[in-house]
C-alpha cells in the first residue's frame, strides 16, 4: 500500500514558485529520506504533504485517496504525524501534557500502539522530566518530545523535519537508533535530513531536491557509490 | 492500561494543585456562620456579591487565561442570564430552575453565534468584535420597552419549589452551590484533554492543526462554556438583587472581570476568586478608610486602587496565586512556570 504519493506538484509562496513538480512515493513500512541544501524546498514539500500550501498543480495522495478539499487538521489526523523543523513543543505545558493530550487511538495498523507508557520506554530521558514545562527542557529532550508526541498520535506515516538540526553528536545518535527502533518496528517514515551517512544506513530510498525539482532518486547503496552526488547538491 | 488512561486523559492536576480554590470554596460555606456570630449580616450580602462576579470571572478565565482569547463582552453573557430570569416572569414564569435552564440554552446559542463569527479573528480583532457584540446587546436592552429599557425592570426571586430564596441564607447556599458545581465542572474541564488543548492552542495554534485537531472547534467549545457559566452567574445575580437592567451588561462590567482575572491570576482555577474577593473588598473598604484619613476623597478611592493593581500586575507575576505559589513554594501550573511570554 501506498502511504503517500506526490505527483507533479507545483506550489510556492505568492508570487514565487518554489516547487516545479515534485514527485515522490513512499510505500508502506518503508523509510524514505528528502535531502538537499538548505532553500531547495525540502520542507516547503512538507507544508504541502500537510495541506498548509495550496497546490497550483499536480495532485498528493495520502494513505491511498487523494481528496483535496481537505483542511490541514483533517489531512494530520487521516495518519501523519509530523515532527516539525524547529521541534515547536508547547511551551506552556508539561511534558506530561504534551503527550497525553495528543493520544489518539491507532487506526488498525501492524505493530504494536504508542502510548504514554511505551513513549517513555523509548525516551527515558522525558520519564526523569514529565512534570516540567515545555520550555525547561534542553534541545535535545525538546526533540524527543517532538517525536513522542507525534507517535501518541499513532500515525501511519511519520514526518520529520531536520529531527537531529542542532543537536549534541551523542544525543544525534540517540535519536538515530531510535529511528532505526521504529524503522523496525515497520513505521513508515519521511525523513528530511543532511547527514548523508546516517540517512544511508537508515533509509531505503533516497530523494535529492535542488531548486525545487527532484534531480536524483535511488537507494542507498546507489547514493554512496555515486561520488559526485554529495559535493554537487549536498554539501555546503 | 496505559492507552485506556490516554484515551480518558485526565492529564492536568487533581485536586492538590487546587488547593487555595478549595480552601477558598469552602470558606464561602463557613462564612455565614462567621458573620451570624459576629453580627455582620450586611457582609453576607456582599459575599454573595463576591460569589456571583467571581464565578462569572472563572467563566471569562476558561477562554482568557487558558485558552488565550481576550473576550472583551462576557458581561453580556451575564446580561442575557439576568434578562432570563426578568423576560421570563414578564410572561408569568416564575420557576427558578426554568429560569436557569432558558438562561443555559439563551447563553449557549448567543455564545454559539458570537463565538462563530468573532473565533475566526484574533488579537485585537477579537477583543473589538466581542465588545461590539456586547454593546449591541447593551443598546438592544435599553431600546426594548417592553422590558424596562433604561431603567429596567425590578423582578421577583426566581421560585425553587423548596428553596425559599427570600430567606437570605437559603438564597446565600444556592448561590454557593452553583459556585462550587461550576468549581468543580471547571477542575475537570481543565484537567482534560480538552482544556490542555485549550491551554496549547494559546501557545501555538498552528501546531495544534498539524496534531490533526482543529483550533476552532475547541475554541468555540470553550466559549460557549464560558458563556454558560457567566448566564448562570447572571441569572442568579437578578435573583440576589431583584432587579434587572441593562447596567449589569455595561461595558465596564466585561472590563472589571478582566482586572478580577488578572489581579487574581491567569490560567488558575483559584485567580479569578480570589481576584473577586480582593476586587469587591477593596471596592467596599477603600471608600470607607480614605473617608476616615481623607474625608473629602473618599469618593475617589480608584487613586489608590488603580496604583495598587499596576502594582499587582507589574511585581506580582501570575497575580495573586503566583504570589501565594511562590510564598508556600508550591508550584503553580506550567503557564506560571513558562514564565511572562
Amino acid at each position: 500500500m501506498t502511504m503517500l504519493d506526490l505527483h507533479n506538484i507545483e506550489t510556492g509562496y505568492g508570487a514565487g514558485k518554489v516547487l516545479f513538480g515534485v514527485s515522490l512515493s513512499v510505500t508502506a513500512g518503508a523509510c524514505v529520506s528528502l535531502m538537499g541544501r538548505n532553500g531547495m524546498g525540502k520542507t516547503t514539500t512538507v507544508r504541502a504533504i500537510m495541506g498548509q500550501l495550496p497546490l497550483t498543480s499536480g495532485r498528493i495522495s495520502r494513505f491511498g485517496d487523494d481528496q483535496d478539499d481537505r483542511s490541514s487538521f483533517e489531512i494530520a489526523r487521516a495518519g501523519i504525524g509530523l515532527v516539525p523543523e524547529g521541534r515547536q513543543i508547547f511551551s506552556n505545558l508539561t511534558v506530561r501534557e504534551n503527550l497525553q493530550t495528543f493520544y489518539r487511538m491507532p487506526a488498525g495498523q501492524t505493530g504494536a500502539a504508542w502510548h504514554l507508557d511505551r513513549v517513555l520506554a523509548l525516551f527515558p530521558r522525558l520519564s526523569e522530566r514529565l512534570e516540567h514545562a515545555g520550555n525547561h527542557l534542553s534541545g535535545g529532550e525538546q526533540q524527543m518530545l517532538a517525536i513522542g508526541r507525534a507517535l501518541m498520535t499513532n500515525p501511519k506515516l511519520l514526518i520529520l523535519d531536520e529531527a537531529t538540526q542542532g543537536l549534541a553528536p551523542i544525543i544525534r545518535q540517540q535519536i538515530w537508533d531510535c529511528l532505526n527502533q521504529l524503522k523496525q518496528d515497520g513505521q513508515s517514515i519521511l525523513i528530511i535530513d543532511k547527514n548523508v551517512d546516517a540517512i544511508a544506513k537508515l533509509a531505503d530510498h533516497i530523494y535529492i531536491l535542488d531548486k525545487g525539482r527532484v534531480v536524483w532518486h535511488g537507494d542507498s547503496d546507489a547514493l554512496l557509490a555515486t561520488p559526485d552526488l554529495k559535493s554537487r547538491y549536498l554539501g555546503v | 492500561m496505559s492507552a485506556i488512561r490516554d484515551f480518558i486523559g485526565l492529564v492536568g492536576d487533581g485536586v492538590k494543585a487546587n488547593q487555595t480554590l478549595w480552601l477558598l470554596v469552602f470558606g464561602f460555606a463557613l462564612f455565614p456562620i462567621f458573620s451570624y456570630f459576629a453580627d455582620l449580616p450586611f457582609w453576607n450580602d456582599v459575599a454573595m456579591r463576591i460569589m456571583l462576579l467571581g464565578m462569572a470571572a472563572m467563566g471569562l478565565n476558561l477562554v482568557l487565561g487558558y485558552g488565550g482569547m481576550v473576550s472583551f463582552g462576557h458581561a453580556a453573557f451575564i446580561g442575557i442570564g439576568a434578562y432570563c430570569v426578568g423576560i421570563s416572569q414578564f410572561y408569568g414564569i416564575s420557576n427558578g430552575w426554568a429560569h436557569l435552564g432558558f438562561s443555559i440554552v439563551t447563553c449557549g446559542l448567543a455564545g454559539l453565534v458570537i463565538g462563530y463569527l468573532a473565533l475566526r479573528t484574533s488579537g485585537i480583532y477579537f477583543i473589538m468584535i466581542t465588545l461590539a457584540f456586547a454593546q449591541m446587546l447593551f443598546f438592544l436592552f435599553v431600546s426594548l420597552e417592553a422590558y424596562g429599557g433604561d431603567d429596567g425592570m425590578s423582578v421577583d426571586r426566581g421560585e425553587f419549589g423548596f428553596i425559599d430564596l427570600y430567606d437570605p441564607l437559603r438564597l446565600y447556599f444556592l448561590i454557593w452551590c452553583a459556585l462550587a458545581l461550576v468549581s468543580l465542572a471547571l477542575m475537570f474541564i481543565v484537567r482534560s484533554r480538552f482544556g490542555v488543548t485549550l491551554r496549547a492552542i494559546k501557545s501555538n495554534e498552528s501546531r495544534i492543526e498539524a496534531m490533526g485537531l482543529s483550533p476552532l472547534r475547541f475554541k468555540m467549545v470553550g466559549y460557549v462554556i464560558s458563556a454558560v457559566i457567566c448566564g448562570i452567574a447572571g441569572t442568579l445575580f437578578a435573583s440576589w438583587q431583584e432587579y434587572v437592567s441593562p447596567d449589569i451588561m455595561h461595558w465596564t462590567r466585561s472590563g472589571e472581570l478582566m482586572i478580577i482575572i488578572i489581579l487574581g491570576g491567569l490560567a488558575t482555577l483559584a485567580g479569578p476568586l480570589l481576584g473577586a474577593i480582593v476586587f469587591l473588598l477593596l471596592e467596599e473598604s477603600l471608600p470607607m478608610l480614605l473617608g476616615a484619613v481623607a474625608p473629602a476623597y473618599a469618593e475617589n478611592w480608584m487613586i489608590i486602587f488603580g496604583p495598587l493593581l499596576i502594582m499587582v500586575v507589574l511585581f506580582g507575576r501570575g497575580g495573586l496565586t503566583g504570589i501565594i505559589d511562590r510564598l508556600s513554594g508550591t508550584r503553580g501550573n506550567a503557564d506560571h512556570k513558562a514564565g511572562p511570554r
